[in-house]
């Protein structure tokens, strides 16, 4: 048993220390500190700003330099707590990024493998480029867009359906083949239940082309000989695409889902040019809310205990889905 | 045991880093010092920093300007100009981490807010001793005399002034396709049922077109009711001090406002109002205007009288005298160069810099049209005329800071007016009042936001019949109660009453005491 303990002793000592071993590879470390220094000024000092969310810090304590007031305490997640727009904002935040997440993993991947499936490289790039090409346009670009195309007209009363969109006219053409009473246009963007269909399909529309490069780059990855002992095996291109491809961008998938599920609580942009009052109930969403008591209202304490909230939930859904990821599959990105 | 050592040491010291870094974000910081003493006038500053938003811009020439004010009075201007939509955001941060600039130009929302910080230098004392040293014939401050005092007192707050005025608030106006009433046989409407009656006849054009439209139901900041100022009448959907009793209401829950919505539903389920009003934006709205179907537009008075009629394609846009029972049309708080309470020789600055660029001489051309040969040029006949901007030669030269036809003084200004703007301003200054400087604490901040969210899917609930007016109302209650009850407990304590009343005693003292003032000097110079 000594002997045994010797010889581990033996073999600590015989390590190089940690010192030896950062000088060892000190052009690695030299290469990675400006990295640290980035990471460290730009990602972690901020970070020191979480405090705030226990202070009452507004226009005067900035303006007069008082600097924040910690006597609020828990105050202010009492009041987020409490609040009832802070309630709704957070149910919609959940439910529009849950349901877009879904929609554009599934998307993506669909119209990933049938971009792979093109055999013709012209056509292949030119669908490429026509569906990539929405992701470069701003929100606003796309928002204004959806607003054109689906007006329902300037008329309140319908009677006058000259302004209408170009969704509305198709639908009104439709719609008058089969009745006789006139078509009442529809308000997508006033209607409620219609407003998150339209946000959801807005950002399917800017985003799905993007988001196919990435399991474009994992298909070419996956070796042809599958395909060619699956092919002799005597399986379709469906069975193929079942058995081989979809197994082979399972990881990639994990993956990105993963890592946009971090991203679910911060949808911001896409909702504040589309949203408008008569949809507020499921259309704010806690960045819009964080906008105007934060930015608008300028109190500062109060928001930077959202986003703290905000950060934490991500923390626990991302945490969780992996550990769910590890438990089914064996392995997590974590 | 080596590498436990290390660990600890590595946690010790990132701890002693994160602390250091907490007491190091915790410190203010601030090199200078809050002064609050008046100084001496006279005591002319080397140089006057500036944050400004709504000025011509760096490429256009600002730097120009700056230049030709340290030639004309030996002073350097330096100036900062951010961008637009980060305008505030620049503000408030200019004041947490490094030094604010000596004059902010401030808009009407942030302007109390930022006075109510006590940010802000209160310059009462100047203004009122400017008057007092040009009645007795003092250099440099005489301008006092062709500045319409409307435009100082409608940045007081409680009272005492936070701001000096850029240039006039303006308002807003409604403007109708003439052409389209000649078509109808039908004159400008005096009233409510010509009014609409007139949204009828443009509505039996057909072919689109939009009796009347407007960017949303509410405005997004006070006044509130400023774009639908028929349908708002007498009502005022904000909070506001009630004369009679002295204590603060919800406007927004009053009897007068059910009848706007009344009024605005009837108005909307007829057809009159464009059906998109929820969703526009002015920008939306103008197009609309732009492309012929509007046939009635409430929008601002003045230089934006001709930029709408240059956006239409055809047809004669013309400004309106407000209906009987709108009762006028209303003027904005005007924007405001305020001073902060860091600035050094606070006096000096109002003198050299406030007074001397509403001077109605050299100080207010160079300010209101720029440098001359680079923005304005004398003719050989002797008229003057703005030159193309530097990097757009399509357009000229509209204002260097203040918009020439919104000034604040009686001066000669050498480019005319377009007739046009001229008409517009006339028309809407016959018929304004005066908005007052909203109040501002911090009750209000915490809760505005939130309120104003439900008002404004109430109004737009009850308008486009998604509820009933009652129905409307009664989740105004629900979810809006709270939000209103905590501002109305807030502004309705004893503390607060009493010290506004204070100050309303304090304003009204020494009100009367200018009186008695003028008086007296108009006396002297009787004898």
């Amino acid at each position: 048993m000594a002997n045994n303990n010797d010889n581990f002793d033996h073999v600590i000592v015989n390590k190089p220390s940690i010192g030896q071993r950062m000088f060892k590879y000190r052009w690695f470390y030299l290469m990675f500190l400006p990295v640290a220094v980035v990471l460290l000024i730009f990602f972690y000092w901020p970070m020191l700003g979480v405090r705030y969310a226990w202070s009452t810090y507004k226009l005067k304590q900035i303006t007069l330099r008082l600097g924040p007031d910690y006597s609020t305490g828990w105050g202010n997640f009492q009041r987020l707590f409490t609040s009832d727009p802070f309630h709704s904002a957070f149910r919609n935040t959940i439910v529009l990024s849950f349901f877009n997440l879904v929609f554009a993993t599934v998307l993506t991947v669909v119209i990933a493998l049938l971009i792979n499936e093109i055999g013709n490289a012209w056509g292949k790039k030119i669908v490429q480029t026509v569906l990539y090409l929405p992701h470069f346009l701003s929100w606003v670009v796309a928002a204004s867009i959806f607003m054109l195309i689906l007006s329902a007209g300037t008329d309140a009363t319908g009677a006058d359906t000259s302004n209408m969109g170009f969704v509305n006219a198709i639908v009104a053409k439709i719609y008058n083949l089969f009745h006789n009473d006139p078509y009442v246009p529809i308000d997508f963007l006033t209607e409620g239940k219609w407003w998150r269909v339209v946000w959801y399909i807005m950002n399917r529309w800017k985003e799905t082309g993007w988001g196919t490069i990435i399991y474009l780059a994992a298909l070419s990855s996956i070796s042809p000989d599958l395909y060619e002992a699956a092919e002799i095996d005597g399986a379709n291109r469906f069975k193929q695409t079942w058995y081989i491809t979809v197994p082979s961008l399972m990881d990639t998938i994990l993956v990105v889902f993963i890592l946009n599920l971090a991203k679910i609580m911060n949808i911001f942009e896409s909702v504040f040019v589309l949203y408008n009052s008569l949809v507020y109930d499921v259309s704010d969403v806690i960045q819009t809310y964080v906008y105007r008591v934060g930015i608008v209202g300028n109190d500062y304490g109060y928001s930077t205990a959202i986003g703290l909230f905000k950060s934490v939930v991500s923390l626990v859904l991302v945490s969780a889905s992996d550990v769910i990821s590890k438990k089914v599959r064996g392995y997590g990105i974590v | 045991m080596k590498k436990n050592v290390l660990k600890r040491v590595s946690a010790l010291g990132l701890s002693m880093v994160m602390v250091a870094g907490l007491a190091g974000c915790n410190g203010s910081g601030d090199s200078a010092e809050i002064d609050l003493e008046y100084g001496d006038p006279d005591d002319k500053p080397d140089e006057i920093s500036m944050m400004v938003d709504t000025t011509i811009t760096e490429e256009n020439g600002l730097q120009a300007v700056c230049d030709e004010y340290e030639k004309q009075t030996g002073i350097k201007l330096t100036f900062e100009k951010p961008d637009h939509a980060k305008y505030y955001e620049k503000v408030t941060l200019s004041f947490a981490s490094e030094e604010p600039a000596d004059i902010i130009e401030m808009g009407s929302t942030y302007y109390p807010e930022l006075a109510n910080s006590g940010a802000l230098w209160d310059m009462t004392e100047a203004w009122e001793k400017s008057k007092e040293q040009a009645a007795q014939g003092a250099q440099g401050v005489n301008c006092v005399n062709i500045i319409d005092e409307d435009y100082i007192d409608a940045l007081r707050i409680n009272g005492e002034l936070y701001g000096f005025p850029m240039a006039a608030g303006n308002g807003t106006i409604t403007y109708v396709r003439q052409d389209w009433l000649d078509a109808a046989g039908l004159q400008a409407p005096k009233n409510y049922d010509e009014f609409i009656n007139m949204l009828r006849a443009f509505k039996s054009r057909g072919g689109g077109a939009i009796p009347i439209t407007a960017a949303g139901l509410l405005n997004t900041e006070t006044p509130y009711d400023i774009y639908l100022r028929e349908f708002y009448q007498d009502a005022v959907p904000d909070i506001y001090k009630d004369k009679t009793t002295g204590k603060y209401v919800d406007g927004f829950g009053e009897p007068a406002c059910l009848v706007c919505n009344y009024l605005g539903i009837d108005a909307y389920q007829e057809g009159l109002i464009d059906a998109e009003i929820v969703t526009n934006k002015t920008s939306t709205c103008r197009d609309k205007l732009g492309s012929g179907l509007v046939g009635a537009f409430n929008y601002w008075a003045g230089m934006w009288s001709l930029k709408l009629q240059r956006s239409m394609n055809e047809g004669q846009l013309v400004a309106i005298p407000p209906i009987e029972e709108a009762n006028g049309y209303t003027e904005r708080v005007p924007t405001a160069l305020a001073m902060s309470v860091y600035a050094p020789k606070k006096a000096a600055i109002f003198k050299y810099f406030l007074l001397y660029s509403h001077d109605g001489g050299e100080g207010q051309m160079l300010f209101t049209h720029g440098v001359k040969d680079i923005h304005y040029k004398y003719n050989p006949d002797g008229s003057c005329e703005a030159l193309p901007y530097i990097v757009d030669p399509d357009n000229k030269v509209e204002k260097s800071m203040f918009a020439p036809e919104l000034t604040i003084t009686e001066w000669n200004d050498p480019i005319p007016l377009d007739p046009m703007v001229k008409e517009s301003l006339e028309i809407y200054r016959q018929h304004r009042t005066f908005a007052t400087v909203p109040v501002v604490n911090d009750t209000i901040s915490q809760n505005l936001a939130d309120l104003n969210v439900v008002r404004n899917v109430v109004v737009a609930n009850a308008v486009t019949g998604k509820q009933t007016v009652d129905e409307a109302m009664q989740y105004y209650e629900e979810k809006g109660g709270y939000y209103a009850n905590a501002i109305l407990d807030d502004l309705n304590s004893e503390a607060n009453l009493a010290a506004e009343a204070e100050a309303e005693a304090k304003a009204k003292s020494s009100s009367s005491e200018d009186t008695a003032d003028d008086a007296a000097g108009a006396a002297d110079e009787a004898e």
